[in-house]
């Protein structure tokens, strides 16, 4: 990916012209988008693999996978995704695939029943085998950033159209719930024994998700003149990092406050023209709190913030995509999601989430927060 | 225009700073932990032992790179300077490691001091929290030239405004190189050259220890 600008503007608006998700509801935005609005959750008792060492027995994932068969859990996803909802790539699209874990299962199979290679794991050849199922030319680029890995990339490849590198990209994403990650989850103590409950006073942990996601992104000048359907827009982000913990979030906020901050600067718009937070919500207790701490910080009035993590799980380096493909769909729905699994408020974030779907009556921007592992921060605004 | 403020180096066998001209041979000490880390951090790095290998040589590279761009920091105190790390094979040595051990466990138990080095961005992580970096922090790998991918993503964060400067790097097979990158207008201050001096370094696609004698040259001014 080099750095050769095809245009000096930096007013380039970068849109969102075809997306698609697989998650826990199965295959396609709208599965998707009915369960979390209809309050429904996709966490289940999991049965991929033997749970009764763990912290929990409960994950999101997608009915119809096999596990350590020939194809990793997230190339099936992906085939899934593009088998139903074929994206119309343009051949020169640049591509940015964000994970955590990629092909994590093929390691675990070396292990496990002594077949292929570990180094099969490697992220480089998954990148390869995306790149060629979604038939474009470019070889493409990893963007993994823990949680927030495709948040980052959303932002890399709107900054990428913003400061006219390329005109087009092809996000992709995905990570899957295997025996390697949810045991490592419940040795960090992270998990709820049944379904993550964001926000909700009694809150106790996250529950593991899987997705695979894409968004196909374009300049706004390209987009119109391929006669494209304008999803929705880019405007800014932020990256940050709390420089604090490897795994716990920072006690002042600082980090995503910073993170917040940037974006709103980026998309040059104030607090007050945010309509509602798509928060990463995993759960957990000092997560929820540090996310809630760095919302009454920034935003004075109380706005709607929501996450879909009690319906979908953690769906790791998929989470920031599919919540921005979430968040677009909301903007244009004038709704805003409930919070699945809420019963009772925790008092900070009192007045703020709701188990009930709300309808917007204005939909100029939302923001979407996520935070990962080793502190690190995206705050996306879209619009 | 993004300048080179300072790059920071080390293999298995030497370390150093490119502008400062150091090169300094370290194979025949005992001790390699112990001795790099007084010679090379200028604070007390915390829990520094429990760190995997990848991570010790990022930061390793990260302290050599901020000496040499003349950057001083004190833990706990932050500075708005992002991380871009690249590399071949990602967290894959300590996927295997993490594995092994839950295996041997019985599967049943596994250790989360060793899973949280099983994200390819945990090394940059360890540096952002020791050197208390809170700029933007992301893990890059290409097909070819993960460090020239890492560099491209770092000068662009720098010149759109992302960040006001970036530590860009990588670290495999036993060794580690970072890049110091900030925009003219953010300091004039320890440059040492124009990044596209060393994306043309870096375009020869040469061997790790060649592309070390090359950016030792550039400082000579014989590139």
């Amino acid at each position: 990916m080099e750095s050769r600008r095809i245009s000096s503007s930096n007013k380039i608006k970068a849109v969102v012209v075809a997306c698609d998700v697989v998650t826990a509801f199965g295959p396609g935005v709208d599965a998707c988008w009915k369960g979390i609005i209809s309050g429904e959750t996709a966490i289940s008792e999991l049965k991929r693999f033997n749970t009764q060492a763990f912290q929990s027995g409960h994950a999101a994932t997608i009915e119809g996978l096999k596990y350590l068969q020939k194809d990793s859990l997230v190339m099936q996803m992906f085939r899934l995704m593009f088998k139903k909802n074929p994206p119309s790539v343009p051949k020169d699209a640049k591509l940015i695939l964000a994970t955590t874990k990629g092909e994590i299962d093929l390691l675990e199979k070396k292990f496990l029943r002594g077949k292929g290679n570990a180094s099969n794991a490697n992220l480089r050849y998954l990148l390869k085998k995306v790149s060629a199922l979604a038939g474009i030319q470019d070889s493409g680029i990893i963007i993994s950033a823990a949680c927030s890995s495709s948040s980052a990339a959303l932002a890399r490849g709107a900054s990428m159209i913003r400061n006219g590198y390329s005109d087009c990209l092809l996000i992709t994403a995905c990570d899957s719930v295997t025996e390697f990650v949810y045991s490592g989850f419940s040795s960090l103590m992270a998990l709820d024994k049944i379904a993550a409950r964001p926000f909700d006073k009694d809150r106790r942990g996250l529950s593991l998700g899987e997705a695979a996601s894409y968004a196909l992104l374009m300049s706004e000048a390209r987009a119109k003149k391929e006669k494209r359907e304008i999803m929705g827009e880019i405007k800014g982000w932020g990256l940050s990092d709390d420089a604090n913990h490897m795994t716990g979030p920072s006690r002042t906020s600082d980090g995503l406050i910073m993170a917040i901050s940037k974006a709103l600067k980026s998309a040059a718009v104030v607090a007050s023209d945010i309509c509602f937070i798509s928060a990463h919500g995993t759960g957990t207790l000092y997560n929820d709190e540090m996310e809630m701490r760095a919302f009454h910080s920034v935003f004075k009035k109380r706005i709607p913030v929501y996450s879909v993590k009690g319906a979908i799980g953690h769906t790791i380096g998929s989470a920031g995509l599919v919540e921005a493909i979430i968040a677009l769909r909301a903007l244009k729905e004038k709704t805003v999601p409930p919070t699945v699994n809420l019963k009772t408020a925790d008092d900070d974030a009192w007045g703020w989430v709701s188990d009930k779907k709300k309808t917007l009556t204005r939909n100029n921007a939302a923001l979407i927060t996520n935070a990962g592992f080793s502190g690190i921060n995206t705050a996306l605004v879209v619009g | 225009m993004i300048n080179i403020h300072g790059i920071g180096w080390i293999t298995k066998e030497e370390y150093g700073c490119i502008a400062r001209g150091e090169k300094i041979p370290y194979k025949n000490v005992v001790e390699f932990d112990s001795f790099l880390r007084k010679r090379i951090f200028p604070c007390p790095f915390k829990n520094f032992g429990r760190l995997d290998r990848i991570s010790k040589l990022t930061c390793y590279a990260i302290a050599l790179a901020m000496k040499d761009a003349g950057i001083s920091y004190i833990p706990q105190k932050r500075q708005d300077i992002g991380i871009v790390g690249a590399g071949d094979s990602g967290s894959l040595q300590s996927d295997i490691d993490y594995f092994k051990d839950y295996l041997d466990c019985g599967r049943t138990l596994s250790r989360g001091n060793l899973f949280i080095y099983t994200l390819p961005s945990s090394p940059l992580g360890e540096a952002a929290i020791h050197f208390g970096l809170q700029g933007p922090l992301l893990y890059t790998a290409a097909p070819e030239e993960p460090l020239r991918t890492a560099m491209t993503i770092a000068s662009e964060m720098v010149l759109s405004g992302e960040t006001p400067a970036i530590l860009a790097g990588m670290t495999e097979d036993g060794a580690a190189v970072y890049f110091v990158l900030m925009k003219d207008s953010v300091s004039n201050k320890n440059i040492l050259c124009d990044e596209k001096d060393i994306r043309a370094i870096l375009n020869k696609g040469m061997t790790f220890k060649k592309m070390i004698k090359e950016l030792l040259n550039l400082r000579k001014g014989n590139n």
